[in-house]
């Protein structure tokens, strides 16, 4: 058991990416010594009393076989306390071993560094946002190579689960709460997402969970700086002008799961015609609770203007249902801002010049209408 | 080998009584207002095998989609419906009712020598229960089905849009209750109504396996009744409970559930361990090794099983230091499973045995639990936990444990007291081909799943990276095969009712009190309470080609009984 310690100890520091073997998969994180080493162990063990007990029984299988004619043999013995006492014994300090490096492990599974960097992240249905200190968002897990990073999670809906295979980290996003997890990673990725580190969601959450997949790109220092930079401005840094249509499309792909273009049946209503029916509001019944747009939307109504329903359906999406769907659109107040919002309700005042799948089929920017 | 001549009570009484349980009344109220734990028994079994058939008409449905990434045949939200249900169906319709309330309720009472379970009209009742529970479980499909997983998780559970959720959690509620009462009529049975002579050390270890099991019954499914209450009262009423929203706690909700769907995995295995008992010692024709070691780790596991709950939990948000002690406890479970484990290899130990069909299924049961029980170890340990929790390694574990070692336990026991419940042997030979296609079936299926689990695909998925692939295809090809082997299982049982031999009293040579009265029983089970011995005592049996049975020496019963009396003397005098 020393020899396991010491293990432990040894392969803790080394730095590389180990590589993917029969039962785990490619590792790049501190955390990935201390738990292999435990699986691989446990393996051994259960390795031995497979073929110990599987090899006992098929040698007494062979050798006491009933044969054609024989009598019943009686010398077998009933009970034997020292056998019996010794596999009741020997397991249980096997046991208890193998739960003392186990805690161990977990403890430095769990326990971040303090000077670690933090990101925080949001799971919704059916998708992550990471949000960085200086006011960056992203898709994508980008973090700093060689740093201990955490990870502050928060779900706006139901349970998710971030899982992180070549970091051997997860930890369940419960909503209601926050939670962490950290790793280290010294192995550099670049922001090629084909060589980035899977990230998945493994806390079932309905029809998109196993679509609800990112990837973690590991970068220098000195390219995270720059792209932590770049990606903070990047709403602030497109003209007026384009805004909907280069940043429209990117905002678009966190709504697609459920909102089509074409109008395809999803889980939200589709987003074709919509700006003609919220600004020319009719009369018509269109609302779970009775309402009609113009009930809603108008000088003097709830929404003085269009504008502002979109804005609040899109940071209070409960309020008012629209028939026939169900409340399970997730808030996005706190992950659009303004500017995202402006950019959103842009593309859809220009739906004609997208295709079904979002993309921007003109190919000179014209002036807003 | 030497004809018995000289007539002996327990056997000949009923060889000439052509009235047994299936012939003493007819028509389908006979059956279905029967107070006859047999007809109760057959009657469980029959809906838990037609459960069985639709549980795993989904679970290869799933097999088939998930062939390749993407949609193959169904879209995201089927494939969401058909695991839970599959999960739900067989979980709470078929592994838990399955050996407690099928082969339970037929063997237990003829086992204790009694006439009845101690409360027959309460039987029929949880008999009635499971129908009207399945029924709800039916009408949830018509309400739109269920998509939540047979957790039950929430917030998912109270805010997803499909209309089925509350008739499941209602079904499941009474379905409860089905076993609840089992597990009542059970302890009071074996406390209650033991013949003259059987002492507690007495009983066949499937007694013992089954009276724990009903205590973690009556123990623990109320606490699932009230948490399927709650949720449905927070679903219906908006009542915040488990939902964050409206200031309740989802975690709150998985320290209910798994308070009881722990304990409820015992539920399922502590009685497969209790077949496997009878089934090693009786087809080994030796008596079994270290029967206390057996009886007390029944009830060593019955009362662990309920302070573990919290490893389900390990990443959900618990905090460290419950983690650390509920990681310290699950190990506790290692020891009396590992001990039961060694104990029936040491009962093939200088034994004589027979490779008929429940034994081959006792030998695939061990091989599938020691897989099953060890990599329990990878996911009691934290940190590995970390790593294998909800991915495929979960899902392979615990179908090694649910499925390979439970249901296998049942098949066998089913194989093995089929010709008393029918009447009719059956072909030993298509029986042992269906059960080696489902062990390799089995292995194909589920061995690839820890692979698939360790390098990292997470359980609940419809659509998967690539380069997993390669296992998904080899587990559906062996789904299939697990497929065609549940097939051939099922035509040799019909062959055999169709034109079975008839059935010997006692086929394989068991000493427990049921094989001392006819196949098929008579209603009465026993004219005169029989006369009870060590059940593991095999020395007066001798093979009767005639009858194609075993029957008693009387020579060597009586000395048996003799040598028994003096220890007992002696045991007194102590």
């Amino acid at each position: 058991m020393l020899s396991i310690a010491s293990i432990l100890i040894a392969q803790a520091a080394a730095p590389t990416a180990t590589p993917a073997d029969f039962w785990l998969p490619s590792g790049a994180s501190n955390h990935v010594a201390g738990v292999d080493t435990m699986f691989h162990w446990i393996n051994y063990i259960c390795y031995f009393f497979f073929v110990l007990v599987v090899g006992m029984m098929v040698v007494f299988i062979w050798k006491y076989r009933a044969k054609q004619g024989e009598r019943i043999r009686l010398d077998g013995m009933t009970h034997h306390k020292g056998l019996e006492l010794s596999w009741t014994i020997i397991p249980l300090l096997i046991s208890i071993a193998i739960f003392f490096f186990g805690f161990r492990g977990f403890v430095d599974l769990t326990t971040p560094p303090k000077n670690s960097f933090d990101v925080n992240v949001t799971a919704f249905k059916w998708g992550w946002t990471f949000k960085y200190p200086n006011g960056a968002q992203s898709d994508n897990l980008v973090v700093p190579a060689g740093r201990p990073v955490r990870l502050v999670m928060r779900s706006n809906d139901v349970l998710h689960s971030c899982f992180i295979p070549a970091f051997r980290v997860k930890r369940d996003l419960v909503p209601g709460r926050f939670s962490t997890l950290w790793f280290q990673s010294d192995v550099p990725t670049g922001l090629d997402e084909a060589k980035g580190y899977h990230l998945f969601c493994t806390e079932y959450c309905g029809t998109g969970h196993s679509n609800m997949n990112r990837k973690v790109l590991v970068l220098e220092q000195p390219e995270f700086d720059g792209w932590l930079t770049k990606q903070a401005a990047w709403l602030d840094e497109i003209p007026d002008e384009e805004l909907y249509f280069k940043a429209g499309p990117k905002l678009y792909a966190r709504c697609q799961q459920c909102h089509s273009l074409d109008g395809t049946a999803g889980l939200g209503p589709s987003w074709k015609g919509i700006w003609e029916r919220v600004s020319n509001p009719s009369g018509g019944v269109a609302f779970a609770d009775g309402k009609s747009y113009s009930d809603l939307i108008g000088p003097g109504k709830e929404y003085a203007t269009p504008e502002d329903y979109i804005r609040d359906s899109i940071y209070n999406p409960g309020k008012h249902l629209i028939a026939p769907y169900g409340n399970v659109m997730p808030t996005f107040k706190g992950q659009l801002n303004d500017r995202g919002v402006e950019a959103v309700i842009g593309m859809m005042k220009h739906l004609d010049e997208f295709d079904a799948k979002g993309a921007w089929t003109k190919s000179v920017p014209v002036a807003t209408k | 080998m030497s004809t018995v001549t000289a007539p002996r009570p327990h056997v000949v009484d009923h060889v000439d009584v052509p009235d047994n349980y299936l012939t003493h009344s007819r028509g389908f109220l006979s059956w279905i207002l029967t107070l006859d734990h047999k007809r109760i028994g057959v009657m469980y079994m029959g809906a838990v095998l037609a459960s069985f058939f639709v549980g795993g008409v989904f679970a290869l449905l799933l097999r088939t989609e998930l062939l390749t990434p993407g949609r193959t045949i169904v879209s995201a939200d089927t494939y969401n419906q058909f695991f839970t249900l599959h999960g739900a169906i067989m979980v709470f319709l078929v592994i838990i009712p399955s050996i407690p309330a099928a082969l339970g309720n037929f063997v237990l009472p003829i086992m204790l020598g009694a006439k009845d379970v101690a409360f027959p009209r309460l039987n029929l009742f949880s008999f009635w229960l499971w129908l009207a529970g399945a029924g709800f479980t039916l009408y949830s499909l018509a309400a739109g089905g269920f998509d939540t997983g047979w957790t039950f998780y929430t917030p998912y559970s109270t805010t997803t849009t499909t209309g089925g959720v509350i008739p499941v959690l209602t079904g499941v509620f009474i379905l409860g209750f089905s076993s609840i009462f089992t597990g009542l009529n059970f302890i009071v049975t074996v406390h209650k109504l033991r013949p003259p002579g059987m002492t507690w050390f007495r009983m066949p270890l499937f007694l013992w396996a089954l009276y724990s099991t009903a205590i973690i019954q009556v123990l623990a499914t109320p606490v699932l009744a009230i948490t399927l209450c709650l949720l449905i009262v927070e679903r219906l009423l908006n009542i915040g409970i488990f939902n964050p929203s409206m200031g309740g706690d989802p975690v709150l909700y998985q320290h209910f559930f798994w308070f009881y769907s722990h304990p409820a995995v015992y539920i399922m295995i502590v009685p497969a361990m209790g077949i496997i008992s009878e089934l090693i010692a009786v087809h080994a024709h030796r008596t079994i090794f270290g029967y206390r070691f057996i009886a007390f780790s029944s009830i060593a596991i019955a009362m662990f099983s309920f302070i573990v709950w919290g490893h389900h939990m390990f990443v959900s948000g618990q905090s460290g230091l419950m983690n650390t002690i509920f990681s310290l406890i699950s190990f506790s479970v290692a020891i009396p499973s590992a001990v039961k484990t060694f104990n029936w290899t040491m009962t093939l130990y200088k034994g004589t045995i027979s490779l008929t069909a429940p034994m081959m299924y006792a030998l695939a049961f061990l091989f599938l639990f020691t897989i099953g029980g060890l990599t329990g170890i990878h996911l009691a340990t934290l940190n590995t936990d970390v790593h294998l929790h909800d991915t495929y390694f979960v899902v392979a574990h615990f179908h090694y444990v649910m499925m390979g070692s439970a249901l296998i336990a049942m098949i066998g026991g089913l194989h093995h007291w089929w010709p008393k419940m029918t009447g009719k042997m059956y072909d030993e030979k298509l029986a042992i081909a269906g059960c080696i296609i489902i062990f390799v079936g089995f292995n194909l299926t589920f061995f690839t799943q820890f692979m698939l689990g360790s390098q990292g695909m997470p359980r609940r998925y419809y659509d998967y990276q690539p380069e997993f692939q390669i296992y998904h295809v080899i587990s559906t090809i062996g789904s299939y095969v697990m497929g065609i082997g549940f097939l051939t299982t099922a035509v040799c049982f019909v062959q055999s009712l169709r034109s079975g031999a008839p059935a010997p009293a006692n086929p394989w040579g068991g000493r427990s009190l049921e094989w001392q009265c006819a196949s098929p029983p008579p209603h009465d089970n026993f004219k005169n309470t029989p006369r009870v011995g060590n059940p593991y005592d095999f020395s007066m049996l001798q093979w009767n080609p005639t009858t194609k049975g075993y029957d008693v020496d009387p020579v060597r019963e009586a000395a048996a009984f003799a040598v028994e009396a003096r220890n007992e003397q002696a045991r007194g005098h102590a």
